[in-house]
Parts: C-alpha cells; structure tokens; sequence
C-alpha cells in the first residue's frame, strides 16, 4: 500500500492551495492551504472579506473551489455528488444567522436530517433529538416554532441540529456575531463543551477570548492568504508577523 | 394565541358591500322601467332546480356549475404542476430546460386566451383526437400554468439563501431540500396570489363555452336563447360566478389563518 503523503491519515481536513475567485472580485482564497487534526480547535481569524466564510463554505462544498483539493476523512471533494453528500453529512455547519427552518417546530429541524439522510424512524429521531436539545439547554422548547425563541436558543437549536447527524467535524462561521451580548455567552459554552468532547472544529470567530481559551491553533488570513498561523499561546503572546501584531493590537 | 374571530374583521366590509349592492339593484330597476324591461324573476328557480316528488332535481344551470367546477378543479390542479415544473425548469441549471420553459411562458402569455382555446379546439383537437372537455382543461391548464409559473418562481426566490445552504449543509439531496425546506415555505408565501389566479381561472373557464362545452355560461346562453330572459338569466349566472370565488377565496383565508405564515 501506498503511503499517505505527509501522514494524511493524521488530518481529517486537508484543504491544500485553494484557489476561489468570485465573478468580477480579486481572489477571496489565494493559495490557501489548512490541515486540520481530528480533535483540533482550530480559529480563522482576519478583518472582512478576507475569505474566512469562503474558506469554510468551500469545506463543505457549499462553494466550488477554481483549484486545489479538499479530502475530509478521507473522503475527496470531487465533482462526484455522493462525496459531496457524504462529506456534508461528516460535518455539521452553523450560521451567523441561524437558518433554522422557520415552518417546522424546533424537534422537527432537528429530526429532518435523521429522518432524510440516516432513515432514522420519527421515534428514534426523536429520542436522539431530545438528548440533544437537552445537552445544548432547550429541550423545554422541543414543540415550538423557531420565531419563539431568542436567538441564543435559535443558535443552540442550529447547533443541535448540526450535531445530528453525529458528524466529525464542526464549522463555525460567526456563530455569535448575529446575537445581543447578554446571549453569546450561552451560546460560547455550548462549543467549549463541544470542544471538551474532542469534537474536530474549524471556528471563525471575533470572540478572541474563546479562541485563546479553547482552540489549538489560530490561523490569520488577509486577502484570500495566510499571513500567520500558530499555536493559540505563540499566536497571542509572539506573533511573528507585524501584520499580525498590528491586527491583535486592533482587535483585543 | 387564539386568532381573531373571523366574522368581526369583515362585517363592516360586508355591510358596505350589502349597501352597495342594494343601491345597484335600485339603479337596475329604474333602469328597466326606463326601457319597460318585464322581469320574470320567479322563472328563473326552474332553471336552478326541481323538485318532483320531493327529489332534488338540478336544472340547467346547475349542472353548468357542475361542469364549470369540474373543468376548474382539473385545471387548477394540472395548472399547478405546470406552473411547478416550468418554475423548476427555469431555475435549472439545464439551458435546453430554461429555453423550453422561455418558449413556452413567451408563447402562452403573449396570445389570446380566445386564441388558445380555437386553436387547440380546431388544429390540435382533431390531430389529437381528443373532446372538447379535454381541450377546454388542457387550454386552461397551459395558460393558468404559465401565470402560476411566474408566481412560484417569485416564491422560491423570495427564500434567503441561507434556507438552500442550511439545507444543504445538513447533507440533504436538492430534491428533498426542494420538498422538505424550499416548497413548504414558498408556498405558504405564494398562497395570496395563487388565489387569485384560481379565481382567475374560475371565471377565464366562462371561456370554454365558445367551444360548445356546457358549462355554466354556455348554459345560461342556451336558456336566453329559448326564453328571452336576458336580464334575469345573466344577473343569476353573475351571481354563482360571485359565490365560486368568493367561497374559494374564504376557503383559503381560513387556511391562511390557521397555518400562520413564520419566518
Ligand atoms: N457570493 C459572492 N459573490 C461575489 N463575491 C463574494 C461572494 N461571497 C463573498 N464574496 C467576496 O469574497 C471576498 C471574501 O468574502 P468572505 O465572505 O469569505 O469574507 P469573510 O472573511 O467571511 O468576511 P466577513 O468577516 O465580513 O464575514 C470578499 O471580497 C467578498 O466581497
Ligand atoms: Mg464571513
């Protein structure tokens, strides 16, 4: 058998020199590589349009990318539908603006993707459903319409529903950004349990103190590029670049 | 929450309407004494209905309402799926679909429906051998459909983006992202003017008597020709016409009403 270049079996994510241009906009991924380890944490930080939601939608196959690849758990993002399927229903996504599904009750959104995609029945959909509103603090909420709850509990339910399919790995795109700051905080608690669990998560986020608490690793980009990427500690302690210093003064 | 009692929002509305309609009525009659109209109102039941040995018999124009109804409902239900998979096909990535779709929606809604129907009922019924009731559903079904088109595209693109990625993201096909997440929700949005263009199917159906199908207009043309009662004939005729699309229409506003619209 051949052998696995640079110990791929380590990286559930491999994204290597992403290539993405929209029509008629300068590159929003530029030579983009990130290998992500199973368990890892990993933050992408970078001011706006720098490509950070481009970079996890092209993760997902949400967004096609002009070049490079993508392989998550092995599985190559390719021009092939069921590997799309298949890498989407590895990992879970949560919106800034939650995406709930507006005319189905909060169990409902959680139970479709069980129901659709692993055939569960209603009633075992259910069960796992309610463990899992339970764990993210809004099983009382189970039988009510989404325009009912405030959008700390919208975004745990998106949460919720993201986990049901148990997948892999999670991505974070600004999950907090949409909410009034008395809420980020119960929405910040439910990934750091998540990320206790040792679930894989690619997270971008402005909330710099929940990355340098929870992840690993903090990539910084601009323009579609890696400008630093590092260790949580050496990345908010020493930073090499002083593009990276000039943000981190900018932003904590 | 509890909705409104229905009645209490449009009574006020029913009231004007009464008065209206009296005032009308008031207008008419003066008008006929003007040109010395001899009205026979009490003719006209018989061509409603009958009684014989206390059996409900229906008259003419009833059984006009009957076929109307039927073409109605036929075309409204095959309008629909035409109206779908044209919407589909124009949103499709497939150019040979959106072309079809194109051709098609040009077509339909830059002739006459008149035309439509002659020409289906001269050129396209003996080629396909089919009766006039069928040619009657099938030119009501092409142009309601091709209105009805336009009005689930503006639905189903009225949705954010974020419902499709959502959806998507959860690894759900597009066919079942369509049935489960995008459909639901968009017809919910369309329901107001898909009404309306039942109701303008209902009363375009009035259309289908120039191809000699009997339904309700072609009924009362029939009873004036044998009995000269212009006035009354068509007042009534107007009248079923009024109480189709007014039920059809509170139908639906009950439906509205208990399947609240969410966003
Ligand atoms: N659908 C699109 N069509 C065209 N251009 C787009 C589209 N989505 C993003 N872009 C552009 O691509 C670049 C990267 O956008 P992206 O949304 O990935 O940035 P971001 O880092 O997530 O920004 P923010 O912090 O504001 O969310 C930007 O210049 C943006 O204007
Ligand atoms: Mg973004």
């Amino acid at each position: 058998m051949e052998q696995p270049v640079m110990g791929g079996d380590d990286y559930i994510i491999s994204a290597e020199r992403l290539e993405k241009t929209y029509p008629g906009n300068l590159k929003a991924l530029d030579d983009f590589t990130v290998r992500v380890k199973r368990g890892e944490v990993v933050v992408v930080v970078g001011p706006s349009g720098s490509g950070k939601s481009t970079f996890l939608r092209c993760l997902n196959g949400l967004e096609e990318i002009d070049s490079g690849s993508i392989t998550v758990d092995g599985i190559p993002l390719d021009d092939r539908e069921e590997h799309r399927l298949e890498i989407r229903r590895e990992v879970g996504m949560v919106f800034q603006a939650f995406n709930l599904f507006p005319h189905m009750t909060v169990l409902e959104n959680v139970n479709l993707a069980q129901q659709l995609v692993r055939r569960r029945s209603r009633s075992e959909a259910t069960e796992f459903s309610l463990a899992l509103l339970d764990k993210v603090g809004v099983s009382e909420k189970a039988r009510v319409y989404p325009d009912a709850l405030s959008g700390g509990q919208q975004q745990r339910v998106a949460i919720a529903r993201a986990l049901a399919l148990m997948p892999k790995v999670m991505l974070f795109d600004e999950a907090t950004s949409a909410l009034d700051p008395e809420m980020i905080g119960e929405v910040l608690d439910v990934m750091r349990s998540l990320a206790g669990e040792g679930m894989t998560m690619v997270v971008v986020t402005h909330e710099m103190g929940f990355a340098r608490e929870v992840s690993d690793r903090v990539v910084f980009m601009e323009q579609g590029r890696i400008v630093e990427e590092a260790a949580t500690a050496t990345f908010f302690t020493a930073p090499a670049r002083k593009r990276t210093r000039d943000f981190l003064r900018q932003i904590l | 929450m509890k909705p409104a009692p229905l009645f209490k929002t449009v009574y006020r509305d029913l009231l004007g309407f009464a008065a209206l309609l009296a005032l009308g009525f008031w207008l008419i009659g003066r008008g006929g004494a003007n040109i010395s109209y001899r009205w026979h109102w009490q003719q006209v039941p018989q061509y409603l209905y009958s009684l014989e040995d206390g059996r409900f018999i229906a008259g003419p124009l009833l059984q006009g309402l009957m076929v109307t109804l039927e073409i109605t409902a036929v075309s409204l239900i095959l309008a629909g799926c035409i109206g779908l998979a044209t919407a589909l096909l124009r949103m499709s990535s497939s150019p040979v679909g959106r072309i079809l779709a194109w051709g098609y929606l040009e077509t339909i809604r830059n002739t006459p429906l008149l035309v439509q129907i002659f020409f289906l009922y001269f050129v396209m019924a003996p080629i396909l051998d089919i009766g006039r009731f069928a040619t009657a559903v099938v030119a009501l079904s092409m142009f309601e459909g091709a209105y009805a088109s336009e009005i689930f595209r503006a639905g189903i693109t009225s949705l954010a983006k974020g419902q499709w990625e959502a959806a998507f993201s959860l690894g759900l096909t597009r066919f079942d992202t369509y049935r489960k997440v995008i459909l639901p929700q968009a017809i919910r949005r369309i329901l107001p003017p898909l009404t309306s263009q039942a109701i303008s199917l209902v009363k375009d159906s009035a259309l289908v008597s120039t191809i000699a199908v009997y339904d309700l207009t072609m009924e009362g043309r029939a009873i004036i020709a044998e009995t000269f009662m212009t006035f009354e004939i068509w007042f009534t005729v107007a009248a079923i016409y009024l109480s189709v699309t007014l039920l059809l229409s509170g139908l639906v506003a009950l439906v509205e009403r208990y399947y609240p619209q969410r966003s």
